[in-house]
């Protein structure tokens, strides 16, 4: 001690010996803390501290799986993944260029002396031009084949008024971009093998296109290449409604990690798809696949560290269908030539299934969508223009429709199971018949004199449906109805993942059929039930509403002898030929044979016999009822069968919502659909080799 | 005599060319006989300053001609290099001050060349630990190396270039 | 002294002047000055080629008799059987002439053939290209396509008087399209080339390989071009598919290595490819775009 106090370092006043002594304890006390703080972290909270201190240094990220490929039966793929090639401007390294077209732009606008100068307009109009030079390049070497550049036909500078949409860089989209994401580079060219969407362009087309810029183009520069998988659908709009589209989601298809163990873990993720209708929302489980993820370590600053693990994503797996592409095709290019006479395409449905397995051929509803335009961005007033001409609604299963005449099957097979009236009765039929003090007409004024079951078939006549109905009695008529299934939902169960075949989907519900009898009337508060309302429904009119996929069932179950189909969209080989709830039709022999006859003549000799086919017999019954849309009355051609009349393979039904101006009339205009569809069908299987089976999936 | 840089010019220039030629060999590896730096010490120990800016201007464009650098960048750094040394002579005064001048100078043209280089390529946004540090460390090495071993020879050549040019020597004293 | 130090700050300033002005100063005198530097070690590059042919010539010349008899045996040989393929190449031709005079096809791409010698390989690291002596004055247009053989060796890039500079199919600059051998459905990959690493030899990537690709079995895969972009013509080979083919961080595609043919850096010469009638991409390249509007 007194050598330091020899040295004077030490304080020698008692004051400032007091003052040391303090700053001694004050350091002392605050070392033992931090110390003792030590002791405990280390020792008594290491275990949770790591694992905190783990999960802030880790993360996961997930990533999307490509999602599974849908086939029809013989294995065409109807829905596939492709790569979509983008152009994009870096916009940070265009900074220069859009300066320099700046300064010209306001040279140009002080030379003109407007007086006051809009800095921002000029600003823009100065990105907006680079831009627009830059795409200009683009389509320039997208365009340029070389026989385009031998004829010197290649298009280079685009202006405002006749160049296509896609060609210009639309001042809005720019704006946005540069308010929202002005970090991230501008998309100049969205899809690069499929510049304009509804141009129809052949897929080597389109990768043509793409090589051309890869080659060509300048590598250096502003203007990058980017890639990534959309989904894709090969045909368009075929079988659209069916097959649904995909729309963006954050949530991602399901992952192997133990979630319970890596809760705490920061989780990134790429936006993924899911199906948004149709096969791609109710198979979507089976579809999606399962996530990749990695477990990456993390910088303080945030950057990925080191990649600790990782899986790697599955593709889902394959959906096969029951559809067959060339009959789907037929239905829906013979639907696409029903127009109004503007010039529309009416509202109208085709469905064709398999009479024995009840797997369904073709399922077309018009008005319809491009899935591929839906697959990325969609644009406002691409689903405005869906929206507006209901195009959502898959007609033949959604939409509800008084059957009309094409119940006359069943009211004639309520009337022979009750014994009102057997096969070879005839009855006499005038021109119209009264009912509780009312004439119902028959269609035609002149009336069908007597008439059998057969001819009321072939020819539609109503008077007699009116007095079989009435004969009948509405709950045994209704009872009939139900029997056959027309209150029934179909395609409604959903699959479970362990059971992919399962046969029914989630198809937005048929909700809604009504099948009426007395009690419907009252719970509706319509009042009673009166003699009038069984005349209607007798010829299915009235209350009546179901779907034309209902209506291909009864077509298909007639055919088969038995009252229930159950449709199914999925293809299996293997599938029995059991349907749910199915009993025989409960006709004998003689009356089974008569029915048939009558539908057979009604393509021979009555009210199909526009849409006969030489040497192919096939059976049919027509159908126009009325309803009322927007309040007015309009009408609706229907028209189911089965073909061949001799050996039924296929049933199908095919609705036309009619418009106010045109005559509508099952036979003539729902007709044609149906014929195409059958020589579409006949074309694949020969008639002489129709068989009942099922044909060998061709995959 | 005004054009004694041009001369000395030609009489480096086979030397640049022979070590362009080599770095052709050696690019299979990723580097470079770099002695552009070494080249303009000794000149700039005798001629005059705007000889010795000449002439390191035109040794800095010949190296960049036909290589990515920004237009100019090594011309101008050995330029201001050139400016540098000629208005501090006595650094040059003696054999082993020259030395030591042509290992820094070539050492820190080096740099600046390789930068400029990194940066018109874009590597220095990523990875500069993976790539470009080593690769740096190796270019700097090796142009060390060279500016020792041919620094002798290439001088001898220009001062006897520069002998008969009648250029007059560098003054000793300061 | 004082004289020396003044003349000293006068030269900064000028020095900085001449900095400023430089930065300013329009690209093509920027360009100009490059040029100038690149024509006056033109005739050296050509010196020294010329001086290795001489060289090679002089080996050649000092082999010994029983050598050459040997290589005049083979020679013989060879062309032989050289001889009898170019008959059944000529027949195929004809076949092929009628074939397309049936179909009415026009050939997609016409080319002239310009042989050059290679004079140099440009030496900054991570830059990957050679020197043709062959330029402007012997009709070659910077983005033509360089080929040796069946292969591909990389792209026009700049052209001089007489001199021209090839990027090579690992340049950076360099991109073209491919398909895979093995890959059925025909699916085009893209490859780019790669900054190289440092003492590490020079490779390509290629990127956009679909997930489901799998390579065929004990053979890396060859990558071929596709003849879509219009540069390339179809069917040369640009290299191998390294084995190590990873998926990229997104998870959508995969992407691999290439590993370019080994003579790509041993080149003596190669065959520059001209197109009769340019592609788009050599107009934007030549800065024909502006008169082309």
């Amino acid at each position: 001690m007194r050598d330091l106090n020899d040295l004077k370092v030490l304080p020698s006043t008692r004051i400032e010996r007091l003052r040391l002594i303090l700053v001694f304890w004050i350091f002392s006390s605050g070392f033992i803390y931090v110390a003792a703080g030590l002791l405990v972290r280390q020792w008594l909270q290491s275990g949770d501290l790591k694992e905190q201190s783990d999960s802030q240094s880790r993360r996961i990220i997930l990533k999307p799986p490509a999602r599974g490929r849908i086939h029809d039966r013989n294995g065409y793929v109807l829905v596939d993944n492709r790569v979509r090639w983008s152009v994009k401007a870096d916009l940070s390294e265009l900074q220069p260029e859009f300066q320099t077209e700046y300064r010209k732009l306001l040279a140009a606008e002080r030379a003109r002396e407007t007086g006051q100068i809009d800095r921002e307009k000029i600003q823009d109009s100065a990105r907006l031009n680079v831009l627009q030079r830059w795409l200009d390049k683009v389509w320039f070497v997208i365009d340029a084949t070389s026989r385009n550049i031998k004829k010197n036909k290649i298009p280079v500078k685009s202006n405002p008024v006749d160049s296509p949409s896609e060609r210009l860089v639309k001042i809005d989209d720019l704006r946005k971009h540069l308010r929202e994401r002005r970090a991230l580079p501008y998309t100049l060219v969205s899809d690069l093998a499929f510049p304009v969407a509804d141009q129809s362009i052949t897929t080597e087309e389109g990768v043509r296109a793409v090589a051309r810029f890869v080659e060509q183009f300048p590598v250096d520069g502003p203007i990058r290449l980017d890639s990534d998988i959309i989904r894709t659908y090969p045909y368009g709009t075929l079988a659209a409604h069916v097959l649904g589209y995909v729309k963006d989601t954050d949530e991602l298809p399901p992952n192997t990690l133990n979630d319970e163990k890596n809760e705490l873990l920061q989780k990134l993720h790429y936006t993924g798809k899911k199906g948004a209708a149709g096969i791609e929302e109710s198979y979507n489980e089976i579809l999606c696949g399962l996530s990749g993820w990695e477990l990456w370590t993390k910088t303080s600053a945030g950057y990925n560290k080191e990649l600790l693990r990782k899986s790697d994503p599955t593709q889902g797996s394959f959906v096969v269908l029951s559809l067959d592409i060339e009959i789907q095709r037929a239905a829906e290019k013979a639907l696409a030539q029903i127009k109004d006479s503007q010039g529309k395409v009416l509202p109208a449905a085709a469905v064709m299934l398999d009479v024995n397995t009840g797997e369904i051929l073709a399922l077309a509803s018009q008005p319809t969508f491009n899935p591929n335009r839906l697959a990325d961005r969609v644009t406002r007033t691409y689903f405005d223009e869906i929206e507006t001409s209901g195009g959502w609604l898959n007609r033949a299963i959604q939409g509800l429709y008084p059957p009309g005449s094409t119940f006359k099957v069943i009211t004639a097979i309520a009337g022979m199971r009750n014994k009102v009236i057997d096969w070879d009765d005839i009855l006499e039929c005038g021109p119209s018949y009264r009912v509780g003090g009312r004439d119902f007409p028959e269609h035609d004024p002149a009336g069908y004199g007597q008439v059998d079951l057969e001819k009321m078939l072939a020819v539609s006549c109503n008077v007699w449906n009116y007095q079989v109905g009435l004969g009948v009695g509405i709950e045994p008529l209704a009872a009939e109805a139900r029997r056959f299934g027309l209150d029934t939902p179909l395609l409604q169960m959903p699959p479970s993942a362990d059971n992919k075949n399962t046969t029914e989907l989630p198809f937005p519900a048929n909700r809604g059929l009504v099948v009426p009898d007395t009690a419907y009337k009252l719970r509706i508060g319509a009042g009673p039930w009166t003699g009038g309302d069984t005349a209607n429904t007798a010829i299915g009119q009235g209350f009546l509403l179901t779907t034309p996929l209902h209506m291909a069932c009864v077509a298909a179950s007639v055919a088969r002898g038995e009252t229930r189909t159950t449709p199914t969209i999925i293809h299996d080989p293997g599938r029995d030929a059991r349907h749910q709830g199915a009993e025989s039709i409960g006709l004998n022999g003689l009356q089974l044979a008569a029915l048939r006859s009558g539908l057979n003549r009604c393509v021979e000799e009555g009210t199909a016999r526009s849409v006969m086919i030489p040497g192919l017999a096939f059976a049919a019954k027509t159908g126009t009822s009325e309803y009322f849309q927007k309040g007015q009355k309009a009408h609706l051609a229907w028209i189911i069968g089965y073909a061949s009349a001799d050996n039924p393979a296929v049933a199908f039904c095919v609705l036309v919502e009619g418009q106010l101006d045109t005559s509508t009339w099952g036979g003539k205009t729902a007709g044609p659909v149906a014929r195409d569809m059958i020589l579409a069908w006949a074309k694949k299987t020969p008639v002489s080799e129709v068989k009942p089976e099922v044909e060998e999936p061709a995959r | 005599m005004s054009w004694s840089w041009l001369i000395i010019l030609l009489a480096t220039y086979p030397w640049l060319f022979a070590a362009d030629l080599l770095s052709d060999w050696t690019a299979h590896w990723g580097f470079n006989v770099f002695i552009s730096g070494a080249a303009i010490v000794v000149p700039c120990s005798r001629l005059r300053r705007w000889q010795a800016v000449l002439f390191s201007g035109c040794v800095g464009f010949l190296f960049e001609a036909r290589r990515p650098i920004p237009d100019g960048t090594l011309a101008l750094a050995l330029i201001a290099i050139a400016i540098f040394l000629t208005s501090n002579k006595p650094l040059l005064r003696n054999a082993p001050r020259l030395l030591r001048a042509s290992l820094i100078v070539n050492f820190t043209a080096t740099t600046i060349w390789f930068c400029a280089t990194a940066f018109t390529l874009g590597q220095l946004s990523f990875n500069p630990l993976g790539a470009f540090l080593p690769q740096l460390l190796l270019q700097l090495i090796t142009s060390a190396l060279v500016s020792l071993i041919l620094f002798w020879p290439l001088s001898l050549i220009q001062n006897s270039a520069m002998d008969y040019m009648n250029t007059p020597p560098a003054n000793e004293t300061p | 002294m004082d004289k020396n130090r003044q003349g000293a700050k006068a030269s900064y300033v000028a020095f900085f002047v001449f900095v400023a002005l430089w930065i300013l100063a329009p690209s093509f005198v920027r360009m100009g000055t490059r040029e100038a530097f690149v024509e006056f070690q033109a005739p050296a590059l050509h010196l020294v080629a010329k001086g290795r042919d001489l060289a090679r010539f002089w080996e050649l010349k000092s082999k010994s008799s029983e050598e050459l008899a040997a290589a005049s045996r083979d020679l013989a040989r060879i062309n032989a059987a050289l001889e009898l393929k170019v008959r059944t190449l000529e027949d195929i031709r004809q076949e092929n002439i009628r074939l397309r005079e049936l179909a009415r096809y026009t050939a997609p791409r016409e080319f002239l053939t310009i042989v050059a010698r290679v004079a140099s390989r440009d030496s900054s690291s991570w830059w990957h290209r050679i020197i043709l002596r062959k330029g402007r004055s012997d009709g070659i247009r910077p983005g033509c396509p360089v080929v040796f053989s069946d292969r591909v060796i990389g792209k026009v890039s700049l052209v001089h008087l007489n001199t021209c500079e090839v990027d090579l199919v690992t340049s950076p600059n360099f991109r073209c399209t491919a398909y895979l051998e093995g890959d059925e459905q025909g699916r085009i990959v893209l490859v780019s080339g790669l900054p190289a690493n440092s003492l590490g030899t020079a490779r390509a990537k290629i990127a956009v390989i679909p997930t489901d690709y799998v390579a065929p079995a004990g053979q890396s895969a060859k990558v071929v071009t596709t003849g879509m972009g219009g540069v390339f013509p179809a069917g040369l080979t640009i290299g191998t598919l390294d084995s190590n083919i990873r998926t990229t961080q997104e998870g959508n595609f995969k992407e691999g290595t290439l590993q370019p043919s080994r003579n790509l850096f041993s080149l003596q010469e190669v065959s520059v490819l001209v197109p009769i009638h340019p592609a788009a991409g050599e107009i934007l390249l030549e800065k024909r775009y502006e008169d082309f509007q």
